[in-house]
């Protein structure tokens, strides 16, 4: 071939092909061939020239950062879980514990890339750990911006038999892997699970709030209750490991530790476990009365035992309730529902995860009696020896004479001279309306002094318990009403019932209408009463224990006076004892026979109720009371019951907060010796 | 007897000027061009192994054995192509435009499509890209018409005619879509017209020209709805101005990219330590960007190597426009080092941020076999040029 190249250019021998006619006359290399050709050498080493400066600025003058940012790209930063705190009862008996716990984590960017292979894969492992599978797909689409951050798919407290063949098949799942985690766990099941809260993955819109205080995208978090009251200590710091990864997030080395994680601390509780049980069955005991006293609607209730001379809740019972234990675990709506603790289907099962001692809201009913007698007193519209008469009735009469209202007394039949302390012991409501008449005629100069002495009782506001979410309650005034009833409110009759009447002062008397208390608000009133006048703030942790050592106390602020004339108050603590001693004493026949000295007041509140095919007017069941009574010592429990739709105090109420004391004294071997 | 010993010695003598022909033609060839070249494939194999190590678990020299047969299949080509007496690609010119055109065609009627693109013909053992091999044909093509009409070449009409040729096959390339292989095309076109000796006048026109059109390609039809880009193809070709505008995806390329370039340092991270290119940070890091791998593992001296030989080349390539033979094989040879320039600074330009990014493999050094054979054969048409040269008359007359 070489050779016929080299002969074609020989001239006179044989071409493949006859010149070309329009090639004409030799070609030279002329002087502007050489220009040109000089300016492309040119260009070339001007090109070059630029390619190698800036390859010498990138990588001689500023390679180290660029090797920092290379560097940066394939170390990824993991959190190590801290293992959260417990929470402790007053004895150090764990309420919460942390157990170790087994998760599978799914990577998403791990997954098969082709949607086929995805499918089989998300399909199987559904399969495997009986996910269902939209839940897993959910998963996914989650973390579709950040495929990089795994989420859990399931977890458990032990390694079983689907997570042993998930380890066994790890091939077939890619991106699956399974951890170490820790988990909550409830060893006392129900027991007051709503002041305990749970725990799990922080939401997106609290991860908007929390991003400041190092909450993460997959940390968990208390929600509710204690849990989530004192999370900063149980939260623990989580550690930090390192791992190189590709482009994908693929790990490409071991993790490597650089910050262990600082287990969380543990809170101890003021409540008692014993106390708690006790006062869980006990309002179970008060719906079985009820319903034995043909009070079909009794079906839920709280119970609060608090000591009364500093506050700390040794009891807080809220009866229907659930066991925390649903939310450990990969959580699911369905079977949140089978607990009633999804919107939905929280009717049905009465609000179970409602904590009813703090969020319930109630009319207080006769146990509103000392309130107003104390007010009474203070304010001198009646003094310890006043006598007025319990009747049938009350009726008020208009400025012309006729009759403008008749308010009833419980029983019909009754005509007596009463003092104060009698009238309390039988719970006479038309002696209280006379009072509550009093307030109503007040001169304006004094205020509204009920509603007044109520709210320094700590009546309609929150006590400001560590554990929420508290409801304030409500306490009327004629400011109040005022303000609640306007033509948008209430278009029919607003011009009227914007007006403070007589039937309202007198029906507050007696703590009825429009007043809405909580059951620790009127424990809290109960405990003033109890321990000599002082507004008591209720609390539930004493400490933070790191180990077996304390690191932070919580003091409870000292109680604060209200201002009120011992001897006032004297004359309504032997009412509360009349209650329940006298032989006219309301719950004469609960505390009467009882060892320990109880002094305490019923009550029966009107609510109109509202229930899956019923609404109606149903008898809240109260009783409250402390001991023990005129005892060396000051009284020691103070306890608030209530049981919803119960019917009379002493019938339900009564009997429940019996039990609690009975066990307080029990434990204490005060047995009323 | 006499006619015998005549016969013996006409059969021999024959034999022996052949072969004396072929070593001289053999000690025509421009040896440095061909040591560089050689220096070029060894280095770009070796770059490529420590490249593409980690991509295929268990098979760490798949892609450059596969490079090594492309390299043995290229450099067979190119023997071929020495051989060939470049004349014949100016007769055969109008053969070769018609063929190069069809097998554009009949890619894009009947190409495999792979990333979006519409670039390759699969023949089953291989997968061709036509557009590669069309680069040196084009140049052939253009410089035979445009040698053809040497003495016409100051007229504005031969100058349109040409371009009018060379828009089929850029039109067809930047269908497919393929801007970076279409803007070679281009710039080709007109190192042939400046090689050629057109007017600088029509030169300056066609600049201007150029200029007008990339402005309306990228600025003023869009604004006036008409998009002659995909948003990625306009948003590579602009963002390179401004990298830290735009942090997603038309600019995640360059910024690793220049990353691994500038994480590579003087000395570079070695394979090993090449976290960029294992980890896949660096996307592409065997073909579009095998520049800035190679300069994330061997670090400054390494692509300082590199670019030394390419230079070295382009010099050897204009040295052979200068000894050409006649107008057909400047123009030619003018061609080719044109096209090999503006690839190598396209490619390196774009790894380092400074250029756009365009689909332009790095000669004799991306993973892939129709580059690798194409680029070859160009070298053997140069050497070609180069053997058949003036400096080789006039050896061959002093001889």
């Amino acid at each position: 071939m070489a050779s016929t190249g080299a002969r074609a250019r020989r001239p006179g021998s044989n071409r493949f092909l006859p010149p070309d006619p329009r090639v004409e006359g030799p070609y030279r290399f002329t002087p502007q061939l050489a220009l040109r050709i000089g300016i492309l050498g040119a260009v070339a080493l001007v090109a070059f020239g630029i390619l190698f400066f800036r390859l010498w600025a990138l990588q001689v003058l500023s390679g180290p950062q660029y090797l920092q940012a290379a560097l940066d790209n394939q170390v990824r930063s993991v959190r190590l879980e801290a293992q959260r705190g417990e929470i402790l009862d007053r004895n150090g008996f764990p309420l919460v514990a942390t157990v170790p716990g087994t998760a599978v984590q799914l990577w998403p960017s791990d997954l098969p890339k082709t949607y086929s292979a995805e499918v089989v894969e998300v399909r199987s492992l559904s399969q495997v750990l009986k996910v269902p599978m939209g839940q897993i797909w959910a998963g996914i689409k989650e973390r579709k911006n950040d495929p990089v951050t795994p989420f859990v798919v399931r977890e458990s407290v032990s390694r079983d038999a689907p997570i042993l063949y998930l380890i066994e098949h790890a091939e077939q799942f890619p991106g699956v892997q399974v951890v170490n985690t820790y988990l909550r766990s409830y060893p006392q099941g129900t027991l007051a699970a709503q002041l305990l809260g749970y725990v799990s993955e922080v939401s997106p819109a609290q991860l908007k709030q929390l991003q400041r205080k190092g909450y993460q995208p997959g940390d968990k978090i208390g929600q509710g209750g204690l849990e989530a009251t004192y999370d900063s200590y149980l939260r623990g710091r989580p550690g930090l490991a390192q791992l190189r990864v590709d482009s994908l997030g693929r790990p490409r080395s071991q993790l490597v530790v650089k910050r262990d994680p600082g287990p969380g601390e543990s809170i101890r509780t003021t409540i008692d476990v014993k106390l708690q049980r006790v006062a869980q069955q006990s309002i179970l005991y008060g719906i079985d009365l009820a319903q034995k006293n043909h009070h079909w609607a009794a079906n839920a209730g709280a119970i609060v035992a608090m000591n009364p001379n500093d506050g700390s809740v040794l009891a807080m019972a809220s009866y229907p309730s659930y066991n925390p234990a649903v939310y450990t675990g990969r959580v699911t709506t369905r079977r949140l529902a089978g607990y009633g603790l999804t919107p939905s289907t929280a009717e049905a099962h009465s609000y179970p995860s409602l904590n009813r001692a703090i969020s319930g809201l109630y009319p207080a009913g006769s146990t509103f009696k000392p309130v107003t007698a104390l007010a009474a007193l203070q304010t001198h519209l009646i003094s310890p020896s006043t006598v007025l008469e319990c009747t049938g009735s009350y009726t008020v009469y208009k400025s012309d004479g006729t009759v403008a209202q008749v308010f009833h007394n419980v029983d019909p039949g009754v005509f007596e001279a009463m003092t104060l302390p009698t009238a309390i012991g039988a719970s006479c409501d038309t002696w209280f309306y006379q009072v509550g008449y009093d307030f109503y005629k007040a001169p304006p100069s004094m205020g509204h002094p009920l509603q007044a002495w109520a709210a320094r009782f700590g009546i309609g506001h929150k006590t400001g318990l560590d554990v929420g979410p508290e409801n304030a309650g409500l306490l009327p005034t004629p400011e109040w009403r005022h303000r609640a009833f306007t033509a948008k409110t209430d278009p029919q009759n607003w011009q009227v019932d914007r007006l403070w009447k007589p039937g309202d002062s007198i029906q507050l008397a007696i703590g009825q209408k429009d007043l809405l208390v909580t059951p620790l608000q009127m424990a809290r009133f109960y405990a003033l009463i109890a321990n000599g006048g002082k507004l008591v703030k209720p609390h539930m942790v004493q400490d933070v224990q790191e180990g077996d050592r304390v690191v932070h106390r919580f003091t409870a602020p000292a109680p604060i006076s209200v201002g009120l004339d011992p001897t006032n108050l004297a004359v309504v603590q032997d009412g509360l004892y009349q209650a329940t001693h006298a032989s006219y004493g309301t719950s004469q026949r609960v505390f009467g026979n009882y060892p320990v000295a109880i002094a305490g007041k019923t009550g029966t509140a009107q609510k109109i109720i509202s229930m899956p095919g019923y609404t109606g007017e149903q008898d809240q069941s109260w009783w409250c009371g402390y001991g023990p009574y005129n005892s060396t010592e000051p009284p020691s429990l103070v306890v608030c019951a209530l049981i919803e739709n119960g019917g009379f105090g002493a019938d339900a109420a009564a009997p429940a907060a019996l039990k609690v004391f009975q066990q307080f004294f029990k434990e204490q071997g005060n047995t009323g010796g | 007897m006499i006619e015998a010993v005549d016969t013996r010695a006409k059969g021999l003598r024959p034999v022996r000027a052949d072969r004396i022909e072929i070593a001289a033609f053999v000690r025509r060839l421009d040896w440095v061009l061909l040591a560089a070249v050689g220096a070029l494939l060894g280095y770009g194999l070796w770059a490529i192994s420590g490249i593409t190590e980690h991509d295929i678990a268990g098979n760490p020299n798949y892609y450059v054995v596969r490079q090594g047969v492309y390299a043995a299949v290229g450099l067979l080509g190119l023997v071929l192509a020495v051989a060939i007496d470049p004349d014949y690609y100016r007769r055969f010119k109008r053969v070769i435009y018609g063929g190069t055109f069809s097998v554009m065609l009949l890619v894009l009627l009947a190409g495999t499509v792979s990333r979006h693109s519409k670039r390759w013909l699969d023949l089953g053992f291989f997968r061709f890209q036509p557009s590669e091999f069309g680069k040196l044909l084009f140049v052939l093509f253009l410089a035979g018409f445009l040698a053809d009409r040497a003495k016409r070449l100051g007229e504005s009409s031969v100058v349109l005619q040409a371009i009018g040729f060379a828009a089929g096959p850029i039109l067809l390339v930047f269908v497919q879509p393929d801007v970076g292989t279409a803007m070679v095309y281009a710039v080709a076109l007109a190192g042939v017209l400046f090689v050629a000796g057109t007017r600088w006048t029509h030169l300056a026109a066609l600049a201007s020209g150029a200029l007008v059109l990339i402005l309306a390609v990228l600025w003023l039809l869009p604004s006036a709805g008409v998009h002659v880009l995909k948003p990625y193809q306009q948003a590579r070709l602009t963002h390179f101005t401004n990298p830290s505008s735009d942090p997603s995806a038309s600019t995640y390329n360059v910024r690793e990219s220049i990353n691994a370039v500038g994480a590579g340092r003087f000395r570079g991270r070695g394979v090993a330590g090449a976290t960029q290119t294992n980890y896949h940070f660096l996307p592409e890091h065997a073909t579009d960007f095998a520049f800035a791998s190679l300069a994330e593992e061997r670090g400054f001296v390494g692509v300082s190597i590199l670019l030394l030989l390419y230079l070295l080349v382009v010099w050897r390539g204009l040295k052979i426009v200068s000894v050409a033979r006649d107008a057909f094989s400047a123009i030619a040879a003018g061609g080719i080092v044109v096209g090999f320039l503006f690839q190598i600074f396209v490619n390196v330009g774009m790894s380092i941020g400074i250029a756009p990014v365009t689909g332009i493999p790095l000669p004799f050094v991306s993973v892939g076999g129709s580059a690798m054979i194409a680029n070859l054969l160009a070298i053997g048409v140069l050497e070609a040029i180069h053997a058949r040269g003036v400096v080789g008359r006039h050896r061959r007359r002093l001889g």
